[in-house]
C-alpha cells in the first residue's frame, strides 16, 4: 500500500511540473495569434480587422507571474479559456468535439493491437522456429516500417474507394438519426473499421516482437526449468509462469501508449476525416491558439500520468516484488 | 491451418460481416451539400459579427444579410436589404431605403435593426471589423423604412464598408450580454437559410427561412455541411458525389474531376481572387531603390510560375497588378508596360546602371560593397507559393543575387511580414469593390507603419505623396468618369514606383456538379462569382440555385 501511495505522490509532483511547463512553453513560441487569424482570410478581411481582433482576445501584456497564478486557478476550476482559432468557443467545447472519438478509436485500436500482438508473441516464442515464428515477425515488421498515413491511404483506397466495403470518411453516417442504439453502434463500428485497421497494422509488429523477446528471455530462466521439473502442464507453464513474467515490460509500454492515445493519431484522423484531438492540436499550433494548445497538452500529460499510475497498480498485482 | 484457427477466422469474419458494405451517402433530395470550411468537427457558432472565423459558413451572407451586395462579375451593387442608396449633394450623409423584409422568427425588419447594429459596432470596437466608426458620425432612422448615416468627412469608398455590414435583429441582440463572445446557437436572420435543422459533430444542416423576403426563394430545401479536415478529403467526397458545390482548390481538375462525369462535373476558376505579390521591404536598403525592384520583377519568369506553381490555372500579372475583378478599371496601355515581363538583359542593365556591379564571384555588390544577399520568405506548406518561390529564387540567382528561399510556419511568417522584418516575401493583397483599397494598401503613406509594429497591409512600407493626393481626391467623388481618370493616374504611379512585384492573380476556386442541382454560375453564365468563399456575393448564388427538375 505504501508503495502505491509513494507512486501517487510522485505523480502529483509530475502533474504540477507538467502544468507549469504547459504554461511556459506556448509563451516561448514566436508569432502573434491574431496575425494568423487575419492571414487565413488571405486578403478577404480588411487590415483594420487586426485591431478589432486584438481587442477581442484581450491580448494585453500583464506580468507573467500574475498570468501564472490566474492560469493555475482556472485550471483548478476546469476553465481552459476561450479558443482563438474557434473564437469565441470555450476550449473545453472544442476539445469535446474530438475527445470521445480519439479515445474510442485510439483506445480500441491500441487494446486490439496490444492483445493480439502479445498473444502472437507468446505463441511465437513458445513454438520457437515454428511456422508462425518464421513468417509473422518479418511480415509485421515490414508493415510497421511503412509510414502510418501511407498504410491508412492504402487501406482507404483498397477497401473504401475501390471495393466500397466500408465507408470512406467520417465517424458516423450523416443521415442516421433517431435509430436504435444497436444500429447506431454498428454504424460507428463500421466507420471505425478502416482507421482502426490502419493503426493496428502499423503497430502490431512492435507488440509482438517485444513480447516474443521478453518471453524468450524468461523461457531460459531456472524458474521455468523448475516448473517443468515439477511436472506442471505445458499450458500452465506457458501462460502462468512465462507469459505473466514476460508481460511486465510490455505493460509499461502499454501504459505509455495508452496515455498518448489522447494525443490522437493525426494522420489517420485526417486521411479518414475522423474527428479527434490530433487534428485540433495541429490547428492550435498553426493558428498560435495558445489556450487550445495548453488545453490539449494538459489533457495529454495528465492522461499519460494517469495511465502510468494505472499500470503501476496493475504491476503491483502482477509482480509480487513490488509489494514488499 | 488447425481447426481451431479456422473457427477463429470464421468467427472474426462473422463479426465483421454486418459492418461491411456502405449505404447511400448522397444527401437526401433537395439538400445541397457544400464544402467550404476545413474542419474535422463542427463547433456550433452562428455569430455574424464576431471577429475571426469562428462562425460557421454561411452565417455571414447566408443566415444574415447586408444592405447591398457587390457583384464582382457585373461590377455593380445589387440592392439587398436596402432597395437603394443615395448620397446628399455634399456627400456627408448616406441614405439607405429599406425593404419590407422579415426576420426568420416572423418579426418585421425595420430601420431600428440597422441603427442597432451600427450602434453595437460603436459600443464594441472588436465587432467593428471594417472600422466604419472611423468615418461615420452617427446613424439614425428616418421612419421605419430608411436610415441615414452622417459622415465625419467626405469618404465615398466608405459605402462599401457600410453597405456590406451584416445586419442583426435588435429585438434578439438587445438581450445578448456580450455580443463579442456570443455563440448565437439558434440564429434569427433575414437570410435565405436560417433554420438549424441538425447540428452534430461532423454535419450540420441549414433549412429555409420561412419568411424569406424574395418570393419563392430559396428553391433549395436545405444546405448540408460535412466536416472535411483538408482539401484532399473534400476532393475525395466531391469525386464520390457526396458534395455538390465546393470552393476548394482541385489539382488537375480536368483529369481528376471533370473527366469522371463530363456531363455534370464542372469548374470555373475566374481570376478574381487577390493578386499574389512578391513584396520587397523598402525599409531595407537596397530595396528602397526602384531600379532594384524593377530589375527583380523583370528577372522573374512568370509564365513558368503559372505553369509550375499554379497548374496553368492563372496568367502572369500585368503592369497594373490588377486582377480581373477590376477589369473595368484597368488602363490597357499601363497594363502592357514591360516591367512585369521577363527581360534578363534589361534587368541586368538596370542593375548595372544602379551601381550594383557583379564581383568576380558573379554575385552583385550593394553600394556599401557587401554581397547582394537576401531571403525570399514563404509559408511552409503553402505548396503553390513554395513552388513559385523556387522559380523566383532560381531566376534571381541568374541576375547575380545571392538568394535563399526560406519557409516559415504560418504565424511566424506573418509576424515577420507584418512587422516589416523580411527582405522579400510572397503574400496576397487587399481586395475590395474597386481598386481604391488595393492601391491604398500598396502605396498610401497613411498605411505605412513603422518597422516593428504589426501592420495589416503595406508590409513593404512604401508611401507616396502623389498617390496620397490622388486617393484623397478619389475619396470625395462618386462620379464614375472622374473616378476612372483618377484611378488611371494611380495605376501610372504604380507602374512608375513598382511598390511591390505582382506575380499572378489568384483564381476564385469553384467546382460543382449539376447531377442534383442547377443554376450555378459558370463561364457560360457568369451572373456572379461561383466561389462560395466570396462574401457577400454568394447570396446571389444561394438564392439562384434550384433542385434539378427530373424528367418523368
Amino acid at each position: 500500500m505504501s508503495y502505491a501511495l509513494r507512486r501517487f505522490g510522485f505523480y502529483l509532483v509530475s502533474a504540477w511540473a507538467s502544468i507549469t511547463l504547459n504554461f511556459a512553453i506556448p509563451r516561448l513560441m514566436p508569432g502573434d495569434p491574431t496575425a494568423a487569424l487575419v492571414a487565413r482570410f488571405k486578403g478577404q478581411m480588411s487590415p483594420e480587422a487586426l485591431r478589432a481582433l486584438r481587442h477581442a482576445f484581450g491580448l494585453v501584456p500583464g506580468s507573467t507571474f500574475t498570468q501564472y497564478f490566474t492560469y493555475l486557478a482556472h485550471v483548478a476550476r476546469g476553465d481552459l479559456g476561450l479558443s482563438i482559432a474557434y473564437f469565441p468557443a470555450p476550449v473545453t467545447d472544442v476539445i469535446g468535439t474530438g475527445f470521445g472519438w480519439t479515445l474510442g478509436l485510439g483506445g480500441v485500436a491500441l487494446v486490439i493491437s496490444f492483445t493480439l500482438g502479445t498473444l502472437l508473441g507468446v505463441v511465437a516464442a513458445w513454438k520457437r522456429n515454428g511456422r508462425l515464428d518464421q513468417w509473422l515477425p518479418p511480415a509485421l515488421s515490414f508493415l510497421g516500417a511503412f509510414p502510418y498515413f501511407w498504410l491508412a491511404m492504402l487501406v482507404l483506397y483498397l477497401f473504401g474507394f475501390t471495393l466500397h466495403w466500408f465507408p470512406l470518411q467520417h465517424a458516423r453516417d450523416p443521415d442516421l438519426e433517431g435509430v436504435s442504439a444497436l444500429s447506431s453502434a454498428l454504424d460507428v463500428a463500421r466507420h471505425a473499421v478502416l482507421p482502426a485497421t490502419a493503426v493496428v497494422l502499423a503497430t502490431l509488429g512492435g507488440w509482438m516482437l517485444s513480447m516474443r523477446g521478453a518471453m524468450l528471455a524468461v523461457l531460459g530462466t531456472d524458474a521455468l526449468k523448475l516448473a517443468t521439473a515439477k511436472g506442471l502442464t505445458p499450458r500452465r507453464i506457458m501462460w502462468a509462469y512465462a507469459a505473466r513474467n514476460a508481460l511486465l515490460p510490455s505493460l509499461t509500454s502499454f501504459g505509455m501508449a495508452l496515455g498518448f492515445v489522447v494525443g490522437g493519431s493525426l494522420l489517420t484522423e485526417i486521411v479518414f476525416s475522423y474527428p479527434g484531438l490530433g487534428y485540433l492540436l495541429v490547428q492550435a499550433v498553426r493558428n498560435q491558439d495558445t489556450p487550445l494548445m495548453q488545453g490539449l497538452f494538459l489533457m495529454i500529460t495528465l492522461s499519460v500520468l494517469a495511465a502510468n499510475f494505472l499500470v503501476d497498480l496493475v504491476s503491483i498485482w502482477l509482480d509480487p516484488r513490488t509489494r514488499a | 491451418m488447425t481447426t481451431r484457427a479456422r473457427v477463429a477466422l470464421l468467427f472474426v469474419a462473422g463479426l465483421l460481416a454486418p459492418l461491411g458494405c456502405r449505404g447511400a451517402v448522397a444527401p437526401p433530395p433537395g439538400v445541397l451539400s457544400i464544402s467550404v470550411e476545413k474542419q474535422s468537427a463542427w463547433v456550433r457558432n452562428f455569430n455574424p459579427v464576431a471577429p475571426g472565423e469562428g462562425a460557421r459558413f454561411p452565417t455571414r451572407a447566408g443566415v444574415y444579410e447586408p444592405l447591398l451586395v457587390f457583384n464582382t462579375l457585373t461590377d455593380a451593387y445589387v440592392p439587398w436589404l436596402a432597395t437603394g442608396y443615395s448620397w446628399s449633394s455634399d456627400h456627408m450623409t448616406l441614405r439607405f431605403d429599406l425593404r419590407a423584409a422579415r426576420w426568420s422568427d416572423g418579426a418585421r425588419f425595420t430601420a431600428a435593426d440597422v441603427v442597432y447594429t451600427f450602434g453595437m459596432l460603436r459600443d464594441h470596437r472588436a465587432l467593428d471589423q471594417r472600422n466604419v466608426w472611423d468615418f461615420i458620425q452617427d446613424v439614425r432612422a428616418l421612419g421605419e423604412r430608411a436610415v441615414e448615416l452622417r459622415f465625419r468627412r467626405v469618404y465615398v469608398p466608405g459605402l462599401a464598408d457600410v453597405a456590406q455590414q451584416m445586419i442583426v435583429p435588435a429585438h434578439v441582440w438587445r438581450a445578448v450580454a456580450d455580443p463579442v463572445t456570443f455563440a448565437n446557437p439558434n440564429p434569427v436572420g433575414t437570410g435565405p437559410f436560417t433554420e438549424v435543422r441538425a447540428f452534430r459533430n461532423q454535419v450540420y444542416e441549414l433549412g429555409k427561412n420561412p419568411f424569406y423576403w424574395q418570393p419563392g426563394k430559396p428553391k433549395v430545401e436545405a444546405l448540408r455541411f460535412l466536416a472535411y479536415p483538408g482539401n484532399e478529403q473534400a476532393n475525395l467526397a466531391l469525386v464520390e458525389g457526396d458534395v455538390d458545390w465546393a470552393g476548394d482548390f482541385v489539382p488537375s481538375v480536368e483529369r481528376t474531376f471533370v473527366r469522371r462525369d463530363p456531363a455534370h462535373n464542372h469548374y470555373w476558376f475566374p481570376l478574381v481572387g487577390s493578386m499574389a505579390f512578391l513584396y520587397a521591404n523598402t525599409a531595407r536598403a537596397p530595396f528602397d531603390d526602384v531600379r532594384v525592384r524593377k530589375a527583380i520583377s523583370m528577372g522573374i519568369d512568370r509564365p513558368k510560375i503559372v505553369d509550375v506553381a499554379m497548374y496553368g490555372y492563372t496568367r502572369p500579372a500585368d503592369g497594373t497588378g490588377l486582377t480581373d475583378a477590376y477589369a473595368a478599371w484597368r488602363d490597357p496601355t499601363l497594363a502592357a508596360q514591360g516591367w512585369v515581363k521577363l527581360d534578363v538583359v534589361g534587368a541586368n542593365r538596370l542593375l548595372d546602371e544602379g551601381g550594383y556591379a557583379r564581383d568576380r564571384d558573379g554575385v552583385r555588390r550593394t553600394h556599401d560593397g557587401r554581397p547582394f544577399r537576401f531571403d525570399v520568405e514563404v509559408v511552409n506548406g503553402w505548396s503553390d507559393w513554395v513552388r513559385a518561390g523556387h522559380v523566383i529564387a532560381h531566376d534571381l540567382r541568374a541576375l547575380g543575387f545571392d538568394v535563399r528561399l526560406r519557409t516559415y510556419e504560418f504565424g511566424a511568417w506573418y509576424t515577420r511580414l507584418g512587422r516589416g522584418e523580411f527582405d522579400l516575401s510572397i503574400a496576397w493583397s487587399v481586395e475590395g469593390p474597386n481598386p481604391y483599397g488595393f492601391y491604398r494598401w500598396l502605396m498610401s503613406s497613411r498605411t505605412v507603419r513603422p518597422v516593428g509594429e504589426m501592420a495589416g497591409g503595406n508590409w513593404h512600407r512604401l508611401g507616396d505623396a502623389a498617390v496620397d493626393d490622388l486617393l484623397a481626391r478619389f475619396e470625395v467623388t462618386d462620379n464614375p468618369v472622374q473616378q476612372h481618370a483618377l484611378m488611371t493616374q494611380i495605376e501610372a504611379r504604380f507602374v512608375e514606383l513598382a511598390p511591390a512585384i505582382p506575380l499572378f492573380p489568384n483564381p476564385a476556386w469553384g467546382v460543382f456538379s449539376t447531377r442534383r442541382f442547377e443554376g450555378f454560375p459558370s463561364a457560360e453564365n457568369p451572373y456572379a462569382s461561383l466561389s462560395p468563399h466570396r462574401e457577400p456575393e454568394r447570396l446571389i448564388v444561394l438564392t439562384t440555385l434550384a433542385p434539378k427538375v427530373v424528367a418523368p
